[in-house]
């Protein structure tokens, strides 16, 4: 119980000096509180995409003239499935529908449901959903995002498509995408690839692009080579390109809030440093009394330590729980918006709870120590001063 | 108890505003010793009383307490020794004005290494010896300048000090606060404790249990009266 004191001594502070740490506990904890919601934010609508991108077909390939992207060929179908490793070959139609009433565009992709692959991922994502009644009438499967549009104009059950020829194509409202998918289908309409091929006009002899998969990723790059030497107007993406894209898009907008965090932190820690080396601070006289009466410079560095502890802790844990809640739970209302405000149509996420320890423990270790040091060093500077001059 | 031999402090040393506040100090206090430091403001009585406290060290010089040569002493054993041979009682009291009476006055027994119930004894039995047992739960910002006084009497005596150091202790006082102080002065002098107070209050000037009067001016003992 040697110790027991100088804890006792330590909470005393610690309550009735509550005003002097209140302040530094509470900017403290709104710095934390933005950086790890930011970080939340990023997370989770990273391990989201990606993980909706594990759904989707290792390659795509489309054709390119003179460096712009045209439709395919449906011969291509044929020629990559005989390269050897390659497998569920299958031809996509997609592309924008401009909705002129609100000046947005919806994505429309078509997808053959008779391919297996295609039937049963629909299967799994719409819960319920009868192929036989979805394919017997012209229906389509819509993003939240489109279907708010469309019941805002009283399209409740059907809309009509203008096609290149002038003439309207109704499809029916057939259900509304699920929500975990709100993140990339908000604008989406899912539908039959020869309903899409009517809308856009494409001919039965293209396709926008061929989607593939090869299970062997050690033979990704022989693939693509075999494709240029397949094709001279190939232009091929991989999975993994797109996996690198969202993730830097995200780090990107969580680096520069790093930055305004670590800006932000400077501040403030040269506020504290400036606050603890006032010359006529109530710190440095409080340290010279301690002095005088017998604490030595370790006995009082110790004390500043473990106040200084039980500040970064205390506004750390509350910071972090207080962005958990904020992104989790309360969705993250107006900061979300910076993470999905480039979105086509307006979208609401619901943030998947993800929390990487590693992240924090670094935030925490960016935090700590500039605080503790911010504190330390003026203290140590006061100690070594003879008790004396430390008590004017 | 006390021997101080040749010793000088000079502030600001070695600069043009290089300043002497202490020269050539000899002297001898023997254990059980009342002495009284006078003189006017800067005559040095307070730097002279911060040496001997081991607060700040001495230009040049010895200052031995006890057998051990404090003049000299590093951080650490300064602190040591502060904490368990002297008690000292300031002419600001300065108090931790956050805390109440009782907490400024365990404030020096912290690192001892006493359980706390041990050192809450010992802060009642020295509020108690101070008059101040009254106003424990008190914070201090709420007190009286006498009861501030009582209380850092009370912090002073916590360890049971050989060495008593009190510099200007009535200074803000009024009469009888100050005539407290010195009964209580009287009573620690009962008790055995050495006891040097710096003081330019004439309250001190014939007290029967003042063993000497060492009158200072600019720095340098110009007088010494035994009692």
């Amino acid at each position: 119980m040697k110790n027991s004191a100088f804890l006792h001594f330590l909470t005393l502070l610690l309550f009735k000096q509550k005003s002097k740490h209140l302040g530094a506990i509470l900017i403290s904890m709104i710095i934390i509180f933005l950086l790890s919601s930011v970080l939340f934010i990023s997370s989770s609508l990273q391990q989201s995409l990606l993980g909706t991108l594990d759904e989707q077909p290792d390659f795509t390939v489309s054709r390119v003239e003179a460096g712009r992207a045209v439709n395919t060929p449906v011969e291509w179908i044929d020629r990559i499935t005989e390269i050897n490793g390659v497998s569920k070959v299958t031809g996509r139609i997609y592309g924008r529908y401009y909705f002129a009433p609100r000046e947005k565009s919806f994505l429309i992709v078509g997808i053959d449901f008779f391919d297996e692959q295609n039937s049963r991922t629909l299967k799994e994502l719409v819960d319920g959903i009868d192929l036989k009644v979805f394919l017997s009438t012209p229906n389509m499967l819509v993003g939240e995002g489109v279907r708010k549009y469309l019941n805002a104009h009283y399209y409740k059950e059907s809309f009509s498509f203008k096609t290149p020829q002038g003439s309207f194509k109704k499809v029916n409202i057939y259900k509304t995408l699920p929500e975990q998918t709100k993140l990339i289908a908000n604008d989406m309409i899912l539908m039959p690839i020869d309903l899409a091929r009517e809308i856009f006009g494409i001919s039965e002899d293209e396709v926008t692009d061929i989607t593939f998969n090869v299970p062997n990723d050690a033979e990704w790059d022989n693939i693509v080579a075999k494709l240029h030497l397949l094709f001279y107007d190939v232009r091929v993406v991989e999975k993994r390109e797109v996996r690198k894209a969202y993730e830097n898009l995200y780090n990107y907008k969580g680096g520069l809030f790093l930055i305004l965090y670590l800006i932000t932190i400077v501040t403030f820690m040269l506020i504290l440093y400036q606050r603890y080396s006032m010359v006529y601070s109530s710190e440095r006289k409080e340290i010279g009394i301690l002095r005088a009466v017998g604490w030595s410079i370790k006995d009082v560095l110790k004390l500043k330590f473990y106040e200084t502890v039980v500040v970064v802790l205390v506004s750390f844990v509350l910071g972090v729980v207080l962005a958990y809640l904020y992104v989790f739970i309360w969705n993250a209302p107006l900061l979300s918006q910076i993470f999905l405000g480039g979105a086509n149509l307006p979208n609401k996420v619901q943030f998947v709870p993800v929390i990487h320890f590693g992240i924090l423990g670094s935030i925490f270790l960016f935090y700590a120590v500039p605080f503790l040091a911010a504190v330390l060093i003026p203290a140590w500077k006061i100690a070594v001063t003879p008790p004396k001059e430390a008590m004017l | 108890m006390v021997t101080l031999e040749n010793v000088h402090k000079i502030y600001n040393e070695g600069t043009p505003q290089a300043f002497d506040a202490l020269r050539s100090i000899d002297l001898h206090i023997d254990r059980g010793e009342t002495v009284i430091l006078s003189g006017v403001s800067g005559s040095g009585k307070s730097t002279l009383l911060s040496l001997i406290a081991a607060l700040d060290k001495p230009s040049s010089g010895k200052i031995v307490v006890n057998g051990e040569l404090i003049s000299k002493l590093p951080d650490l054993h300064a602190s040591a020794y502060r904490a368990r041979q002297i008690g000292v009682v300031f002419q600001h009291f300065n108090l931790l004005e956050d805390l109440n009476v009782e907490e400024n006055v365990i404030v020096p027994l912290v690192h001892a290494g006493l359980p706390l119930a041990t050192i809450l004894q010992m802060a009642q039995k020295s509020m108690r010896s101070a008059a101040i047992e009254h106003k424990a739960g008190q914070p201090v910002n709420r007190l009286s300048g006498g009861e501030k006084q009582r209380c850092a009497i009370a912090r002073a005596l916590v360890h049971d000090p050989e060495l008593i150091l009190c510099d200007e202790p009535t200074a803000n006082l009024d009469r009888a606060n100050s005539l407290k102080f010195i009964a209580m002065l009287e009573m620690l002098h009962g008790m055995g404790k050495t006891m040097i107070v710096a003081t330019h209050d004439p309250l001190f000037e014939a007290l029967s249990f003042v063993s000497r009067v060492i009158h200072m001016e600019d720095g340098e003992i110009v007088n010494s009266e035994q009692q």
